[in-house]
């Protein structure tokens, strides 16, 4: 399977007006959070302190997506929302995509009884909703955040295992593996500095829509009452109080919600275009 | 959005939801559906929370019930009684008897009573130690005798809901109990075996109650307008709860709606708003063993920077009804040692911090854990108020959502229970001592209605005398001392006084919530199906 | 033995470790995290005699292991425990809500497949032109927002702004169930001729599956188009073009066929995504489906009732797989084959 140069891949991303539609997206989501603290109109709002006598107020010039439930700007957190979900996404993405990877490239190189180990584990975990298990999980630690980005990064490693095990089965029988096995690699440097290199473009097109799905996941999990804790400005726990006030006060839950829809849309997008881009298989 | 429609299409879907929607077009029945945060339980023996009582009262009858519009007990299955020092002796009502057929006997009371204190769950605690022993003295008339004078006695036989033994023990299945195996534990968590005015038809913890008539009825008179089918619904999210009102597809709504869903409901129009007051505190219980709240300047300077006033105005729901009304003291208004006279406690951030200035602590080095219940979304406002005001005063303040679950079990151990919790807490009976014994005896195990942790002499001798004095003026007197003495300790804030606020469709009315004169002194006994009207 | 029964035997019997594993993670899992069981399920006013008896009749004082040994001895005589938390056993109280969810994912399955290939093969054929980006767009839209946030938004259109579907519940208040037989409402309504009930049970699980079959509508459809596409660049295509097929045949009879496959199997996999959106989902309908029971038991450590609930739906998703692979065995022979040469 050979990967494009990136030069190819690069002019390819170009030309698809959907991708460029998604890298606007995450930049704008990317820079909002990072400037949340500039940006977003009543920063003290983030936290518990809100204005008791100004409640569930529908938006107007003073707050443009209404106030909450304890009169906090509704505006100033999501922007704080956004900034909470990529540094999650970025956490469990940065926990479990290395394990998944490792056990992946060990699974498919050293075969044997590690593959059988390895990818019957990842089996028993992707046979389980990963929201159930997530579900589990949080059913028996405290609901908070920590908690709930080890609950979703258990769940998500199996994905990566899977994934360059697929890719590695099928390079390792390439010419450069067979050469560099030939003058005497060791088994890690063949797996990371040989084969490795190939997963990559894999494996970059999927972090991309994982940010998005991880979004998804945790949001899920706040819906339930399982998630991040008030009054962190989560986004899902956002949607989910809201809902309770449908359809009266219906700024609060239909703002943040199509905050997650353009945060993830726009990884997906983006995604999307580096698969086309690279073809990639995830 | 619907202005782009034409009518033609409109009418076109509607006859379409009509054709598939047989059962609406052919209801005659007079239906009453309700709902409830909780689930619910059925046995009386194991039931403790607002939904459970509401469906103890209906399937069941106790000896005697609260009295309406007044203090005190008004005669139920009991017909009458007498009371000679240490024995109560009750004669049961001519021609009682249990929806199966069964005649009422003397022999049901006993079975009931020693099932109750065998299973150890529920309103059991009311009685624990005070009863040497109960006898059948003929068919009709049944005996208590007490260990020791104990004023709330009578009382609390409106928790003793009275089972049908004869049928019950065709079901005992197997347990611990001896002779009596399973004392009917699993049975009756799913079937009704009583004298009250409803049966179950069918009953699912998770999902509802279907309750229809008793066919051999024959206490308390039931309204001709009363409903021929109950549907008593769980766990139905707010917003479902207030687009079925508007629908016209659901009558009563819970006691849990924040207060904006109730305002949106009666500015609608389309339903009435009823009010049902009674017995129940909302405290924040301040956990007196876990530093710095085990000195009682640090609780004093939070009940004094608490604001009393913002709470009120979050809880209104329309000019003149509010889902709370102001408490001055420990009890709920009506009871011992209530003062309707005095004044009910405001913020004084300057007094808080002079009381703060006492306490041992220094509060930046002491984290304050507050939890609300995650079932009731209201009470997230009151938490994060308390976040805002006690920041003020230095401390760092954590608000945790728990649900009421992991609360329960939370509160077993005063070490790791949170600093505050905001729990409703509600007279069991119409004697104060069903609620102060219960939250402020250092006697009892820790659970949330005990939350607190107090732990004082004075508060535990007058609890002791409240209990043993049957003088009424002076029981008076001892709750006063009570009420003094625990605004001295300041174990919990006095937040509010609860003041439930019902959405009624207009057509359907529960009069025990509307006339004055027919109100129960506690909650949950207004809620009698059989008094309830439905407009044809 | 035919080959396709060999790799249906070897698919179950790794299926069958697949679940073992399962249980042995969730027990596990289950078991060593704080909180007693015992004492949550006794409530409050329970003594302390009362929940220690309770701890021994259930084991909960044994080691792991041993309890690992008594859940293994109940499990192969089919008893999944007795729940703590409803007292009642958790196979039937297993039984009693999944057949409610089962038909919500079922529709919702189907509304996936009518509603997603089409809508992919749309996209294929007008590769790179207005109607790919609109399919595409709105295939991305629809995977991009959380089962419950669709939810909400049709119940408040479709239920409450313009009433035309009901607001939650399987059937109108009046209407009957039909009698027990599957469980499911619309089936058994069928086997029993009652029309009008199933019609009603119908009505009422339009928006809730939508709502949970949005996301895998979009999932279909962007699969679909890329390997329809990818169809389209093999040489047999050209072929028919060169022969001079109309462009809708080609489609139809030569490109979609074969792009079916790949599309079977993510499927399959989608299931499982399914069955857990469908627990925020029937939050948003009042749905008495396994989910209220699945969160409830969670939030209260029943032991029995977590590991029940999850191998159950650990065993759906191995079953629905096992019966994916079967049809896509059958209706390619070519990775019959393939799978014989590649073990």
């Amino acid at each position: 399977m050979s990967s494009k140069t990136s030069s190819v891949a690069l002019t390819e991303f170009r030309s698809n007006p959907l991708s460029i539609i998604g890298l606007v997206l995450v930049a704008l989501c990317v820079g909002l959070a990072v400037f949340a603290d500039l940006v977003a109109p009543y920063p003290a709002h983030v936290g518990p302190i809100g204005d008791f006598m100004a409640i569930n107020q529908a938006p107007s010039a003073a707050h443009w997506f209404g106030t909450d439930t304890i009169g906090r700007d509704v505006l100033t957190r999501i922007l704080y929302g956004f900034r909470l979900s990529l540094v999650m996404a970025a956490m469990v993405l940065a926990i479990s995509m290395p394990i998944g990877v490792a056990l992946g490239l060990m699974a498919g190189y050293l075969g044997g009884w590690v593959e059988f180990a390895i990818m019957r584990l990842t089996d028993v975990f992707l046979a389980i909703p990963p929201l159930v298990l997530a579900m589990a999980i949080m059913g028996f630690l405290p609901a908070t955040l920590t908690n709930a980005m080890l609950a979703v990064t258990a769940m998500w490693w199996p994905w990566y295992t899977r994934l360059v095990y697929n890719v590695v089965r099928s390079e390792a029988r390439e010419g450069y593996v067979l050469a560099a096995e030939v003058i005497g690699a060791s088994p890690l440097h063949v797996m990371t500095r040989e084969i490795l290199p190939n997963c990559a473009p894999a494996i970059l097109t999927k972090l991309t829509l994982d940010v998005g799905f991880v979004v998804l996941m945790v949001s899920s999990l706040s819906f339930l009452g399982l998630g991040v804790q008030p009054p962190t400005p989560d986004l899902g726990s956002m949607v989910a109080d809201g809902a309770k006030y449908m359809p009266d006060a219906w700024w609060l839950s239909i703002f943040p919600a199509l905050a997650i829809m353009v945060l993830v849309l726009g990884f997906n997008l983006l995604g999307d275009g580096l698969r086309e881009a690279f073809d990639a298989e995830v | 959005m619907t202005r782009s429609i034409s009518p033609g299409f409109l009418a076109g879907t509607s006859i379409l939801a009509a054709a598939l929607l047989p059962g609406l077009a052919t209801a005659q029945e007079r239906v009453l559906r309700l709902d409830e945060s909780a689930v619910g339980e059925i046995d009386p023996a194991k039931g403790t929370d607002y939904a459970d009582t509401v469906l103890a009262v209906n399937l069941y009858e106790p000896l005697v019930y609260p009295a309406q519009g007044e203090a005190g007990v008004q005669p139920w299955l009991a017909s009458d009684w007498t009371i000679d020092g240490l024995t109560y002796e009750f004669t049961l009502r001519d021609g009682a008897s249990f929806a199966s057929g069964n005649p009422v006997t003397a022999g049901d009371v006993v079975w009931s009573f020693e099932r109750l204190m065998a299973m150890g769950q529920g309103p059991a605690s009311l009685f624990e130690g005070r009863v040497e022993g109960v006898e059948a003295v003929d068919d009709s008339t049944v005996r208590f005798t007490l260990t020791e004078p104990f004023a709330p006695f009578l009382s609390a036989l409106v928790q003793l809901s009275v089972i049908d033994s004869t049928l019950a023990q065709e079901h005992l299945g197997e347990g611990p109990y001896g002779e009596n195996g399973g004392y009917a534990s699993d049975w009756i968590s799913a079937n009704s075996a009583g004298s009250g005015a409803y049966i179950i038809a069918e009953h699912d913890p998770q999902i509802e109650t279907v309750l229809v008539p008793n066919p051999n009825y024959d206490g308390d008179p039931v309204d001709p307008a009363a409903p021929e089918q109950v549907t008593y619904r769980y766990s139905l999210e707010a917003s479902t709860v207030r687009a079925l009102m508007s629908r016209g597809e659901h009558d009563v709504t819970s006691q849990w709606l924040p207060p904006e869903v109730l305002k949106a409901l009666n500015e609608e129009g389309g339903v009435h708003l009823e009010t049902e007051p009674g017995g129940t505190g909302e405290y924040i219980m301040l956990n007196t063993r876990r530093a710095p709240l085990d000195d009682v300047n640090c609780r004093r300077a939070l009940s004094l920077a608490y604001d009393y006033g913002t709470t009120l105005h979050l809880l209104t729901v329309t000019e003149g009804v509010a889902q709370g009304i102001p408490m001055s003291g420990p009890m709920p208004q009506g009871f011992y040692g209530s003062d309707p006279e005095r004044r009910a406690p405001t913020q004084d951030m300057q007094a808080a911090q002079e009381a703060l200035a006492e306490c041992q602590y220094d509060p930046a080095e002491y984290p304050l854990d507050i939890a609300w219940i995650a079932e009731v979304p209201a009470r997230e406002r009151i938490a994060l108020l308390m976040q805002a005001t006690f920041s003020q005063l230095g401390f760092q303040v954590n608000v945790t959502r728990t649900p009421w679950a992991l609360i329960t079990q939370q509160v077993t151990d005063p070490e790791t229970a949170p600093h505050a919790i905001e729990i409703a807490i509600s007279a069991r009976t119409p004697d104060p001592d069903s609620l102060a014994y219960n939250m402020f005896s250092s006697t009892l195990p820790p659970t949330w209605i005990s939350s607190t942790y107090l732990a004082d002499e004075e508060v535990d001798r007058l609890l002791e005398e409240g209990r043993s004095e049957t003088d009424p003026e002076a029981r008076a007197a001892i709750y006063d001392a009570l009420s003094d003495r625990l605004r001295d300790l300041a174990p919990g804030i006095w937040a509010y006084e609860a003041n439930p606020v019902y959405a009624l469709r207009n057509g359907v009315s529960l009069p025990n919530l509307e006339q004055d004169d027919r109100r129960f002194a506690i909650s949950g006994y207004g809620m009698l199906f059989k008094d309830a009207q439905i407009d044809g | 033995m035919s080959p396709i029964l060999r790799l249906l035997i070897h698919r179950l019997a790794l299926s069958l470790l697949v679940l073992a594993g399962v249980s042995i993670l969730i027990f596990f899992v289950a078991r060593v995290v704080p909180g007693d069981p015992a004492r949550i399920a006794l409530g409050p006013n329970a003594g302390a005699e009362a929940v220690e008896a309770l701890r021994e009749e259930r084991h909960l004082n044994d080691p792991l292991i041993v309890q690992y040994g008594w859940f293994l001895r109940d499990l192969a005589g089919g008893d999944l425990g007795t729940s703590l938390y409803t007292r009642r056993p958790v196979l039937q109280d297993i039984a009693a809500y999944l057949p409610a969810t089962l038909e919500l994912v079922f529709i919702a399955g189907l509304m996936m497949v009518l509603v997603g290939l089409p809508l992919g093969r749309l996209a294929a054929r007008h590769q790179r032109r207005g109607p790919d980006h609109l399919a595409r767009f709105l295939s991305v839209l629809a995977v991009c927002t959380p089962a419950f946030v669709w939810g909400v938004i049709l119940q408040l259109l479709l239920a409450y702004v313009w009433p035309i579907f009901p607001l939650e519940g399987r059937l109108s208040t009046g209407v009957a169930p039909p009698p027990d037989i599957t469980g499911l409402y619309t089936v058994d309504a069928l086997l029993t001729g009652q029309f009008g009930t199933m019609l009603n049970a119908l009505y009422h699980l339009i928006l809730p599956a939508t709502a949970l079959a949005l996301s895998g509508i979009g999932q279909s459809a962007r699969l679909t188009r890329s390997s329809m596409i990818e169809t389209y660049r093999k040489p047999y295509i050209e072929m028919a073009r060169a022969y001079g097929f109309k462009e809708g045949r080609i489609a139809r009879r030569y490109a979609f066929r074969p792009a079916l496959i790949p599309t079977l199997t993510v499927l399959g996999l989608d299931f499982a995504a399914m069955l857990a959106n469908a627990f925020l989902v029937e939050r948003v309908f009042v749905w008495p489906g396994l989910s209220r029971y699945g969160v409830e038991v969670i939030l209260r450590k029943d032991l029995d009732a977590i590991v029940g609930v999850v191998l159950v739906i650990a065993a759906m998703f191995l079953i629905t797989n096992l019966v994916v692979d079967l049809i896509v065995s059958i209706i390619n022979p070519r990775l019959r084959l393939a799978e014989k040469r590649g073990k």
